[in-house]
């Protein structure tokens, strides 16, 4: 029972939790307090003394900001005295101020010009010359203008508070207190816009929209962030179908308003030049513009010549997991009902695909069973091989708020190592972190299991009711010694048993996996151990405790559920499930092709051994992002149909027989759903680019060619069938409701389905020679991702190429002294595949031993790289090499 | 570097607090005693020994008038500005000072000798008007004693109207 106090406020009579503020309770019974400093995500800082009231029994006027409310408490907001201090305070302000509204970007949703009109008589007793600062540059994405800052601080405070990046300082002192980042060097920083978002006035302005507009000329649309499968909610500003800006309102979405750097300045990819305008057909060798007419038709046409003379299963489909639901659920339908073949998959494939199998087979659910929620009341989290900040940065956000604002146990598994530097760093909040090298993820998981066991912390109930599954796992981690584990992770045994501790002593737990272990070999088993860890110690199942896979992309999730992988139906539903099957085929009034399917590099296979003929490729790009040495480039080439949807003329499109111009999400209605299941709505923000049309559209028109077909009149139709068919799709509510674990497949596994494979992932694997051995100039190259970008999809965003526009090779400053290289310094990287020349970059967060070079520029480095394909999951796998490093001539 | 020519020094002070970011005034001292004056490497440096970002420490310097973020001359004259001077004339004084020196507040006189700052209180507010030389304090001021404290500096590097450096808190070991 949460203790309440009830207060009055203007006359009106409110309960509220005690603890709340008095500002926030004003504003449940809809009197605003004037306000710069507050902000609700922030702590009450009071500086600006804009807020002030009347409380009775109390002497002097109140900050509402940081007042309690109290039982019995009477508060005036409108009276006389507190008019007068608001005229002083702004009368303050405006001392200073120099009134450039005219020019002023913030004009138009200024909190002091609001206030101003509200409060203040229009003359002034002060006579003063007003403060000038000297202008200075101050980043090529922000602008500042510090003549017109209130110096409510709410910049610093957030940039310390929520992002942890502590890049903004106020200095100076008094009214001549100015917010610089270091000196006079120009901002370097995370560039999350949440300065610009925060400020109530003009001081900090983004500078991508500079002087274009006035707030109420723009068309406002609330749509999902398409950078990666954080799925936040932005609106979207245009002027005349031009993207203007991207914000997010406080409170808004799932990310509650916050954003990073590739949602609040990344939105011009839309609108690049290079978007594809019209359908381009192959003739003579050449891609040549063409009409919808001929390219379809063509297409139509050498389809059906190709599905007679081959048969359906010389078909391939290959989906990126940027589409919306609609295209995606479109896709597969088109697959196998218009083709017929269950050679279908997206690019879940990469990793997401083994989030989701071991959660499914371990607790029967495809989806996550906590929610961001959770995470922000959790009071334990491990992460593990996340790099959160920079592949979903907004999930990031809700592990900061967890530890920082609420005092939950960080437990740590990176590839990373704890520094301070321009960005922030998860390592450094985490009250236990074992920075690894990639392959030292499962020994540190394993090394934890073990601490649980030998530490008799397992729960009872457990251990009662699965003596078996107990048994097992304790046997397999007792065979490991602690002094392999402590060589492979380079920990001790005692950091182990009091991570594992401070981990078990908590109510609520939450573990989140990244990349680092979902795109790397036995990613899928690794998960199902973590899942093991949590039922040792008796959280799983219990409320707010579950494992969270995270999705790189924005619909990775959705591309599951919707079943465009060759071994899930809609639902997402085994293949071979015959009750679904005979429910889907219901619905679809139509059999579904039997079979097993082939997955994209089986598929890639195919075509290179000349079994598949033809590949239907929509929004994604495997010649770009595989490595040369997958042979994808040569086995498309190959194919006597390849048709690419794309927004660009991508290295897959290049090599198709017919693109079709596809529009991006800015363009299009539908849905997303994030990475946490939550399903939410896409609405368009711009008309459609030239000819382009949105993908599913391109599918049913294809579909009526081909004569099977799949006609809706628009995404709103198709989402109406998704609706009826996949459950968890019917209620499009603020916050998602997560599936609990299904106890049936809770029990099956925990009886026997531990069983298979259990030797595999309790074995510490093979080992790299570890970073003190390395005597040679060998390092391990890991191809990621950075903040500044999603994919190479990002690259075409011009505010970004500000911040991030070439790879950069970064490798700890001790290995760039062993190896006799400095910042900036250009290197040779090869191995027996092949080299690259690029840049070095000496960072203190990245671990000895290892160097990381991001895979938006990864033309090059990719050519280092040799891909390994699960057997279990089909997993591509292809984001690290052995090189030797030395420097360039 | 800092970390290498005074490691026992930094080592001591990182021991009185419990956080450590708590000496980051003491180690801003002991770069302005290093260079006499806050340097960028050294803000820099600092920055990474307490874990905090270099803009955390630039804010810090900022906003206290005794650490100098550019080189100060030989004898640095910090004059008290605050009410209570100022209700004693040191206005006055700073003025004389100005055209002793020569030079505006805020800058170094030619030949490198002295600079002119005004600051807030220094805690001497029963002595107004009063100024503070390096360490030293200077009280009680009138034209004529800032005429020989000035004189004196120049000819002797010392003057004996000084009332002495303001009593910094003793160390209480154990």
């Amino acid at each position: 029972m949460v203790e309440t106090v009830k207060l009055t406020i203007d006359g009106h009579h409110i309960t509220v939790p005690k603890g709340t503020l008095v500002i926030e309770a004003a504003r449940q019974v809809g009197v605003m307090v004037p306000h710069f400093c507050y902000h609700p995500k922030l702590k009450p800082d009071a500086n600006c003394r804009m807020c002030l009231v009347e409380i009775e029994k109390m002497p002097k006027l109140q900050t509402a900001c940081s007042t309690p409310a109290a039982e019995g408490m009477v508060v005036r907001t409108a009276t006389t005295v507190v008019n007068e201090a608001h005229k002083s305070v702004l009368e303050f302000i405006l001392a200073n101020h120099p009134l450039d509204c005219p020019v002023c970007d913030q004009g138009g949703r200024c909190d002091l010009q609001d206030f101003s009109h509200e409060y203040t008589p229009t003359t002034s007793r002060f006579i003063e010359v007003k403060r000038v600062f000297p202008k200075e540059y101050f980043s090529p994405l922000i602008e500042t203008q510090m003549n017109r800052c209130v110096q409510c601080l709410r910049c610093v405070r957030y940039c310390d508070e929520v992002m942890d990046v502590k890049a903004l300082a106020p200095s100076g002192r008094g009214t001549m207190t100015e917010i610089k980042h270091f000196t006079h060097h120009e901002l370097d920083c995370e560039f999350c816009g949440g300065c610009v978002q925060i400020c109530p006035v003009g001081a900090i302005t983004s500078r991508l929209s500079m002087y274009e507009f006035r707030p109420w000329m723009l068309k406002r649309a609330d749509t999902v962030c398409t950078y990666c499968g954080d799925g936040c909610q932005i609106t979207i500003q245009t002027k005349e179908n031009q993207l203007i800006e991207v914000m997010s309102a406080q409170g808004a979405g799932r990310n509650n308003g916050d954003l990073c750097a590739r949602g609040f300045f990344g939105y011009h990819v839309s609108t690049h030049p290079d978007r594809l305008q019209h359908p381009l057909i192959r003739r003579n060798g050449e891609l040549v513009q063409a009409t919808w007419e001929d390219a379809l038709e063509w297409v139509a046409e050498t389809a059906i010549r190709l599905k007679l003379a081959h048969g359906p299963n010389a078909f391939g489909g290959l989906i990126g997991a940027r589409c919306t639901n609609e295209d995606l659920y479109l896709f597969q339908k088109f697959m196998r009902l218009v083709v017929g073949t269950n050679n279908i998959d997206s690019s879940a494939r990469y990793g997401q695909i083994n989030g989701v199998r071991a959660l499914r087979r371990v607790q029967g659910t495809s989806r996550w069973t906590v929610t961001f929620d959770d995470i922000v009341s959790a009071e334990a989290l491990l992460l593990v091989g996340t790099n959160v900040t920079e592949t979903n940065p907004i999930t990031g956000l809700k592990v900061k708020e967890a530890v920082k604002k609420r005092q939950a146990t960080l437990l740590t598994i990176e590839a990373l190592e704890p520094a301070v530097g321009t960005i922030s760093n998860i390592a450094n909040l985490a009250a236990h972190h074992f920075s690894v090298q990639p392959d030292g993820f499962k020994p540190a998981v394993l090394g934890l299991i073990k601490a649980v066991v030998e530490e008799n912390l397992v729960s009872q109930p457990l251990a009662q009711k699965a003596p078996g599954y107990v048994q097992a796992v304790s046997e397999a981690v007792r065979r490991l010694s602690w002094q392999a584990i402590e060589r492979a992770t380079g920990s001790s045994s005692q950091s182990f048993i009091d991570a594992t501790r401070s981990f078990t002593r908590t109510a609520r737990a939450v573990i989140l996996v990244g990349q680092g272990v979902l795109r790397a070999p036995d990613g899928s088993g690794l998960t199902a151990t973590l899942l093991d860890l949590l039922l040792l110690t008796g959280h799983h199942g219990l409320p707010g405790c579950g494992v969270a896979p995270l999705a790189e992309e924005n619909n990775d999730q959705g591309a599951v559920e919707m079943g465009a992988a060759l071994e899930y139906l809609p639902g997402p539903s085994d293949a071979n499930d015959q009750a679904a099957r005979a429910r889907l085929a219901q619905a679809w009034k139509e059999e579904l092709p039997k079979g097993p399917g082939k997955s994209l590099m089986e598929m890639i296979e195919g075509a290179r051994t000349g079994s598949l003929k033809a590949m239907f490729i929509v929004g994604e790009n495997p010649a770009g992002s595989l490595p040369p040495s997958a042979g994808t480039m040569e086995a498309l080439q190959s194919l006597d149909l390849l048709v690419c949807q794309e927004l660009f003329l991508t290295e897959t499109a290049r090599l198709a027989h017919v693109v079709l111009p596809a529009c991006s999400y800015a363009e299009k209605d539908g849905t997303f759903t994030n990475t946490e299941g939550h399903v939410q709505s896409v609405r368009h923000a711009i008309e459609l680019i030239g000819e382009s049309r949105p993908d599913w559209e391109i599918l049913s028109a294809l579909s009526v060619l081909m004569g099977y077909p799949l006609e809706y009149g628009d995404a709103k139709e198709i989402f109406k069938e998704i609706r009826s068919l996949i459950p968890g799709y019917g209620l499009l509510g603020p916050a998602p409701t997560p599936p609990r674990p299904d106890q049936a497949v809770v029990e099956s596994y925990l009886k026997t389905g531990y069983s298979s494979g259990l030797a595999e992932r309790y074995t510490l694997g093979e080992r790299r020679a570890a970073s003190g051995e390395r005597k040679d100039f060998s390092l391990t190259l890991l191809v990621t991702q950075t903040l500044f970008h999603s994919g190479k999809f990002s690259t075409r965003a011009k505010g970004l190429l500000q911040v991030q526009a070439e790879g950069a090779f970064s490798l700890n400053p001790a290995d760039g002294t062993r190896l006799g290289l400095a910042e900036g310094d250009r290197v040779r990287v090869s191995n027996d595949l092949g080299e690259m020349t690029t840049t070095v970059k000496l960072q203190d967060r990245v671990p000895v031993g290892l160097a990381l070079f991001p895979e938006h520029f990864d033309q090059e480095a990719r050519r280092l790289l040799r891909v390994s394909t699960d057997p279990a999951t089909q997993v591509p796998y292809y984001k690290s090499a052995s090189v030797k490093v030395e420097k360039a001539k | 570097m800092l970390r290498e020519k005074y490691k026992a020094e930094i080592d001591e002070i990182l021991s009185r607090y419990p956080l450590r970011r708590s000496a980051l005034l003491p180690l801003l001292y002991l770069a302005q005693k290093e260079e006499g004056y806050v340097t960028e490497a050294a803000m820099k440096e600092i920055a990474s020994i307490l874990k905090i970002t270099p803009p955390q420490v630039y804010e810090t310097v900022t906003f206290y008038t005794m650490l100098n973020l550019r080189p100060v001359g030989k004898f640095h004259i910090q004059v008290c500005k605050s009410l209570m001077c100022a209700l004693v004339g040191s206005d006055t004084l700073l003025g004389w000072l100005e055209v002793r020196l020569g030079i505006k507040p805020g800058n170094t006189t030619k030949d490198g000798l002295f600079t002119l700052s005004k600051v807030e209180c220094l805690a001497a507010c029963g002595t107004g008007p009063m100024m503070q030389i390096n360490d030293d304090y200077y009280e009680r001021l009138t034209e004529e004693k800032v005429d020989r404290i000035l004189a004196d500096l120049k000819r002797d590097g010392t003057s004996s109207l000084k009332s002495g450096p303001f009593m910094w808190p003793e160390r209480t070991d154990g």
